[in-house]
């Protein structure tokens, strides 16, 4: 299993159109990729799920993976998250 | 008839009126047999199928990475979702519910979930969910599309909601204005518009009994919706029109640009506004902030003070719609003179010399508490500048920091996260003028309320109509105050605003920045308009005119001066 944390620094969160952005580089992956917030986990090829979990500006999450191209996914998956805005 | 509304993008717009139906429907929720589950799924997965098509040909239409595009694209992510799938699919089987009302069932506790989030930005989101669960109730019952392709002539489209999808679809060439019934300044429809340049109306409780083909009029100046005027209101209504094209043609070129001097020192000018609608104009006009964010609109037409997360989601908008332009709040400036039905005020024979601006919060700390944590809170996402109304004495600031000092330790204590402010005060009477001296050094900025300034230093009330000549706008006074506060300030390294009609004198304003004030904050009708002023000439010859008028004993002569300078 691989798992990077990263510090959200959009400034209003990561809102509709960032997450759809998430969802998106999430979906080329094979495998399971998984975001952690506040304790809340949420698949981030779900939007439905991914915006329940109040990915707020200043918040760590953690991003984790498991299976073909894991690495790739978090490496990819929490550099989005960083440069979203 | 007319019916108001928040206006999110401004111009006025003559149409008929196209009405899109939304009924509420009953649901049905009997349970139902399970025979019939696997035909509800399979209708659910229809519907969801149907309502993505009709989105993707939308999308088909649109520049990619537009900001349509993505707010579409985000939809249909939304309604493909396996986990949203998975679980409307598990109500229709384990709870033995219709489509629709698995439906509204799922998205409700979704919309709940997004309510209780801290951040605005994000509870917002609610309002779009909302929207999509209409919308795919309305494809359950087969109804989704709205069929506007038959539209010829100029239409004003009324609906009780509109997706950003239903948006981009529209249209534009023949829909002139839009009116909704829901929606706030942040939603996706209102920043669409906007980009649109289309005149609209959100939170407009037009009535239900309108009819399509009617003429309407928006005007998105004042906030009204207009039904069937008459010919008069028709012929005003026009020249309105007329007036506010030819005057935004004119002043266009100075949108983008900033407030200069002809040698191009720049003038920081900021916008008075009384009310959230107002933030859409700020772009119009190319304001480099807000120097006046009267909050007492806030009372308007409420029966209960509003409460700290509603006025916390309020400056939170605020400070979105400005981007990082800068914020100045003045806390609720009301007294006796100014009634609200939500706060019981004492009546008063001398209203204007009475318990009014922080005289009365401070006699009610718990109201004003409320603003001051809600402010605080809201400082947490981006820089915000405070400042009180009313206040002569430093003891007053000693209480209000005491207060503020307590709003603090309460957030610190309820792990509650908030940012430091500035903080500054409204000068508006001569004593705040002699005492600043005690003042100063507790606050970063000052903000001259020339209004007030007038009247008190005058002993004239300024709704007295027998008044006027008592009351001069201009006058060697009221230059001589602002000269002695300039001079105060200069010496504490406060910056120093005017937020006062003075300001909005395309005549007086460059006289006001050549005796060394340092900030304007103006009608946001006037804003243009004085940045053509103040290009005109260089910023020593504004100096020099404020050396003159300085010298100038008689309000006539004042007046013919101003008049003849340029």
């Amino acid at each position: 299993m691989y798992e990077k944390s990263v510090t959200i620094t959009s400034k209003h969160g990561i809102h509709t159109r960032p997450a759809a952005l998430l969802v998106k580089e999430a979906k080329k992956y094979d495998c399971d990729v998984l975001v952690e917030c506040n304790g809340k986990q949420a698949s981030a090829k779900s939007l439905f799920k991914l915006q329940t979990l109040g990915l707020y500006h200043g918040v760590t999450v953690k991003v984790f993976a498991e299976g073909p191209q894991a690495e790739l996914a978090v490496k990819n998956v929490s550099e989005l998250i960083i440069t979203l805005s | 008839m007319s019916t108001p509304g928040i206006v999110v993008s401004s111009g006025i717009a003559f149409g008929h009126s196209r009405i899109l139906k939304q009924h509420d429907r009953e649901l049905d929720y009997r349970v139902l047999p399970l025979a019939e589950v696997e035909s509800e799924q399979t209708k659910l997965k229809d519907a969801i199928a149907q309502f993505v098509q009709l989105l993707s040909v939308g999308l088909s239409k649109l520049e990619p990475d537009s900001e349509h595009y993505l707010l579409i694209e985000a939809d249909i992510l939304f309604l493909e979702d396996e986990e949203l799938l998975t679980q409307l699919l598990n109500t229709i089987r384990e709870q033995q519910f219709a489509a629709c009302v698995a439906v509204e069932r799922v998205f409700a506790q979704q919309v709940n979930l997004l309510n209780a989030m801290e951040d605005p930005y994000l509870a917002n989101r609610a309002q779009d969910v909302n929207c999509l669960r209409n919308r795919l109730i309305a494809a359950i019952h087969g109804s989704i599309s709205h069929d506007l392709e038959n539209v010829t002539k100029p239409t004003i489209l009324l609906a009780k909601d509109l997706t950003p999808a239903e948006f981009a679809l529209l249209p534009l060439d023949k829909i002139v204005g839009i009116v909704l019934k829901t929606g706030g300044l942040t939603s996706h429809t209102a920043i669409l518009a906007r980009s649109a340049g289309i005149p609209a109306l959100l939170s407009c409780d037009f009535d239900d009994s309108l009819q399509n083909n009617q003429v309407m009029v928006i005007d998105a100046l004042s906030g009204c919706l207009h039904v069937e005027p008459n010919t008069h209101d028709l012929e005003t209504l026009e020249r309105l029109k007329a007036d506010d094209q030819l005057r935004k043609q004119q002043l266009q070129k100075f949108k983008h640009l900033p407030a200069t001097t002809r040698d191009n020192v720049i003038i920081p000018l900021l916008a008075n506004v009384g009310s959230l609608s107002e933030f859409s104009l700020l772009s119009d006009v190319g304001a480099d902030g807000i120097g006046l964010f009267r909050t007492e609109f806030m009372l308007m037409n409420v029966s209960v003070m509003p409460t700290e997360n509603t006025q916390y989601g309020l400056y939170c908008d605020a400070l979105q719609l400005l981007d990082g332009k800068t914020l100045t709040i003045r806390t609720l400036d009301i007294g006796a003179d100014k009634e609200v039905p939500c706060l019981t005020l004492p009546t008063e024979d001398n209203p204007a010399l009475g318990v009014r601006g922080t005289r009365y919060f401070l006699a009610h700390p718990q109201l004003l508490k409320t603003q001051l944590r809600a402010i605080l809170r809201a400082a947490n996402h981006g820089k915000i500048r405070l400042m009180f109304p009313m206040i002569n004495q430093v003891e007053e600031l000693d209480c209000l920091f005491d207060l503020i000092e307590e709003c603090k330790r309460e957030l610190d204590n309820e792990e509650r996260g908030f940012g430091e402010l500035d903080y500054g005060i409204v000068v508006e009477t001569p004593a705040a003028v002699m005492n600043l001296a005690s003042m100063l050094p507790r606050l970063h900025f000052i903000s001259i309320g020339t209004n007030d300034l007038t009247q008190y230093a005058m002993a004239a009330d300024r709704t007295n109509p027998s008044l006027t000549k008592a009351y001069p706008s201009l006058s060697p006074a009221i230059l001589k105050l602002i000269m002695m506060t300039i001079a105060e300030s200069k010496q504490h390294g406060v910056p120093v605003s005017v937020c006062g009609e003075l300001a909005s004198n395309p005549k007086v304003a460059p006289i006001l920045i050549g005796m060394g004030i340092d900030e304007l904050s103006v009608n946001v009708n006037s804003l243009l308009e004085l940045k053509s002023s103040f290009c005109s000439q260089d910023l020593s010859t504004y100096k020099k005119w404020a050396q003159d008028v300085l010298r100038l004993q008689r309000i006539e002569e004042l007046n013919h001066y101003i008049s003849h300078c340029s």
